[in-house]
């Protein structure tokens, strides 16, 4: 089978292509973007960096199912007690909240990103960037300091493909704290694409939770240039999918600034997931921290590719990044690809990666002192996760992340 | 209370003990001595129910019931307890909770009401100032960055929390103090009664200068080689252990 622009297309691409053939005048740029996506595709294993998750395979009997799923229930958000301003992106289509605009902020539905240099060569950027019709634009003004999280819920209920976007700045010396949480019980195709900014002396907190059905395919990416003196966090859970990856892309554009990027996963049955990082140090000066965590149990596959490129001007570069994986069955998977990429001479830059089993010696002790083995097991499990958990500075947020490690483990 | 009748233990396919026997009674001290790969520590290890420790032949049984079946939290259940030669650090495991988990774990395989948090603090509080632990150590996560000795006297904060029916203390005194020594002999001479019985395997006669047991015994070969009473230690540290290491 082909099409116009495919020879021998997914299900995926046949079904994309029909829907950008209907659509009445997309932009230029977004018909560029389409036909780079026509010579890119959907990535696969061949690529380096996709050699892991591949989307392609994944992707190709599929059978998008686009039908609307009119109104779905959903329930309150795990994160209620921090009562925070909700944003939904429910099967790709954007609700803002429903409450007066908060001080120190504003937001709106806005026309999507034209293109993102650093992303032109992504196959699932590009073709977001093809095809979003709409972003959610939010800005925190300049030395606002929000007491409220922003919470953004990516709900997928639907077993056909959606697209979002979401374009934040976070303006000179302000601070900001987001959630996202991907949810839904659907089976279908996800992607979103989120290009941020943090300006000059501002701090970005951000925290994803990855909590989706089996059988959802999700791929985001966060694309955030750092300006001077700004902090970005990040920490993120995923007890996985049929495919998830959640990649990270922190480019500091000025000296002076940190960052921290901690990730956790827990991933049982076939549940896949794949944290993807990439941090350019430009300039210099800048500190970045990385943690990774993962827990693989029955057949869960557990990927984590860290990048740290320093330039050449980035001198008193310091970056350490460390990945951790505990394998709970034989048939578990772990991939680690740590990686550095050094063109100053002035700096300090490690990386670090283990897998394993649980310690034995650990657990017979903690036998002997009266645990059941499964109390023992979920002690140790906790105590490994809780090093990225623990890290979390927001009380309510990681309450809420402890919970959901806890419920996990209660599970397998 | 403990019997141990003729056990065989195989680790890795070598055979480690070969014909053990021992009887301890009720409120009854017994030391094991022994030169180094006797079996001192297979013998703790497999009382205390470690996997990889094969009985092939023997029994084990504490008052009156077979052990060698039961998980070793059954085992902690039934009031055994084993101060480790080589206590373990684990990373991200707090401190009291691990112990109030393993305390309430006990507690509720006896049928016993679980400790309340505000009990439970007073209790540990009033423990560790026994054994001679900052308050600040028990915030932290288990053993972390602790000293040899420290580790110890958390072994023994344990002990005296948990008030074992029957304890097995693996080398206790090895890497301890004077001090150290005086605390460990306090806390087992607390704890000595009528109806609790203790094990106490060591190399050396020190610790049994704190510690008066009713019997000695030594170790080699994997079988109890001779047996005595309080002398019999001193006797050893005179003469050595060749003469046993020969004869076994």
């Amino acid at each position: 089978m082909s099409t116009k622009l495919f020879i021998n297309p997914s299900a995926l691409e046949a079904g994309v292509e029909a829907a950008f053939e209907a659509r009445s005048e997309p932009s230029e740029a977004q018909a560029a973007a389409f036909q780079r996506f026509a010579k890119l595709r959907l990535p696969h294993r061949r690529i380096e960096g996709w050699k892991w998750s591949d989307f392609n395979a994944a992707l190709r009997n599929f059978t998008p199912i686009n039908e609307d799923p009119g109104a779905i229930a959903i329930s309150p958000t795990d994160f209620s007690a921090l009562n925070p301003i909700e944003f939904r992106i429910v099967d790709g289509r954007i609700q803002l909240p429903e409450e007066e605009m908060p001080d120190g902020m504003r937001y709106g539905v806005i026309d999507p990103v034209a293109t993102i240099t650093e992303l032109e060569t992504h196959g699932i950027a590009t073709l977001n960037v093809a095809i979003t019709r709409k972003a959610l634009g939010i800005e925190i003004l300049e030395d606002a300091a929000p007491e409220r999280p922003i919470l953004i819920r990516h709900i997928n209920s639907a077993a056909g493909f959606s697209f979002a976007q979401t374009m934040m700045r976070v303006s000179s010396n302000a601070k900001a704290k987001l959630i996202e949480t991907y949810e839904g019980e659907g089976a279908g195709f996800y992607s979103h694409l989120f290009h941020m900014v943090v300006r000059d002396g501002a701090t970005f907190n951000r925290t994803v939770l990855h909590e989706t059905g089996t059988e959802n395919i999700v791929h985001s990416i966060c694309a955030a240039k750092i300006d001077e003196a700004a902090r970005f966090e990040q920490t993120s859970l995923s007890t996985g999918s049929r495919l998830s990856r959640h990649e990270t892309i922190l480019h500091f554009w000025s000296p002076g600034s940190t960052a921290k990027i901690n990730s956790a996963a827990l991933l049982g049955g076939a549940c896949h997931n794949d944290f993807t990082t990439h941090v350019l140090h430009k300039e210099r000066g800048c500190e970045t921290r990385q943690l990774h965590k993962g827990v693989a149990t029955d057949r869960g596959r557990n990927v984590f590719q860290g990048k740290f490129e320093v330039e050449r001007a980035a001198q008193k570069t310091d970056a350490k990044m460390t990945a951790n994986a505990l394998l709970l069955s034989d048939m578990a998977e772990a991939n680690h690809k740590p990686e550095l990429e050094i063109y100053a001479d002035d700096v300090e830059c490690a990386h670090g990666s283990t897998s394993g089993a649980l310690d034995k010696d650990a657990l017979f002790y903690l036998r002997q002192r009266g645990l059941s083995e499964k109390q023992a097991r979920t002690l140790l499990i906790e105590a490994f996760v809780g090093a990225v958990i623990d890290e979390v500075e927001d009380d309510g947020v990681r309450n809420v992340l402890r919970a959901k490690t806890l419920d996990w483990l209660e599970a397998v | 209370m403990l019997n141990i009748d003729n056990l065989h233990v195989t680790l890795g396919g070598n055979n480690i003990l070969r014909g053990l026997s021992l009887a301890v009674k009720p409120g009854e001290v017994h030391a094991i001595m022994g030169p180094n790969g006797s079996g001192k520590s297979t013998l703790s290890y497999t009382i205390a129910g470690r996997d990889g420790y094969e009985a092939t032949d023997g029994a084990v049984t504490l008052d009156g019931e077979s052990i060698l079946d039961l998980d070793p939290n059954e085992r902690a259940a039934k009031g055994l307890f084993l101060s480790f030669q080589h206590p373990m650090e684990i990373p991200g495991v707090q401190t009291m909770n691990f112990i109030r988990t393993a305390l309430n774990a006990q507690r509720k395989a006896r049928g016993e009401d679980e400790i309340s948090a505000a009990d439970f603090i007073k209790l540990i509080r009033e423990k560790a100032k026994l054994v001679g632990l900052d308050d600040a150590k028990l915030k932290r996560p288990f053993n972390v960055g602790f000293s040899g000795g420290e580790k110890k006297r958390m072994e023994m904060l344990q002990m005296a929390m948990f008030e074992p029916h029957f304890a097995i203390m693996d080398e206790t005194d090895s890497g301890l103090d004077i001090d150290a020594l005086k605390m460990v002999g306090e806390v087992v001479n607390a704890l000595r009664g009528p109806s609790r019985g203790f094990l106490i395997i060591t190399h050396y006669q020190r610790l049994l200068e704190y510690i008066k047991p009713d019997h000695v015994h030594v170790l080699a070969g994997g079988r109890i080689v001779k047996s005595g009473g309080p002398g019999l230690a001193a006797e050893l540290e005179k003469s050595g252990y060749e003469q046993f290491v020969e004869a076994a």
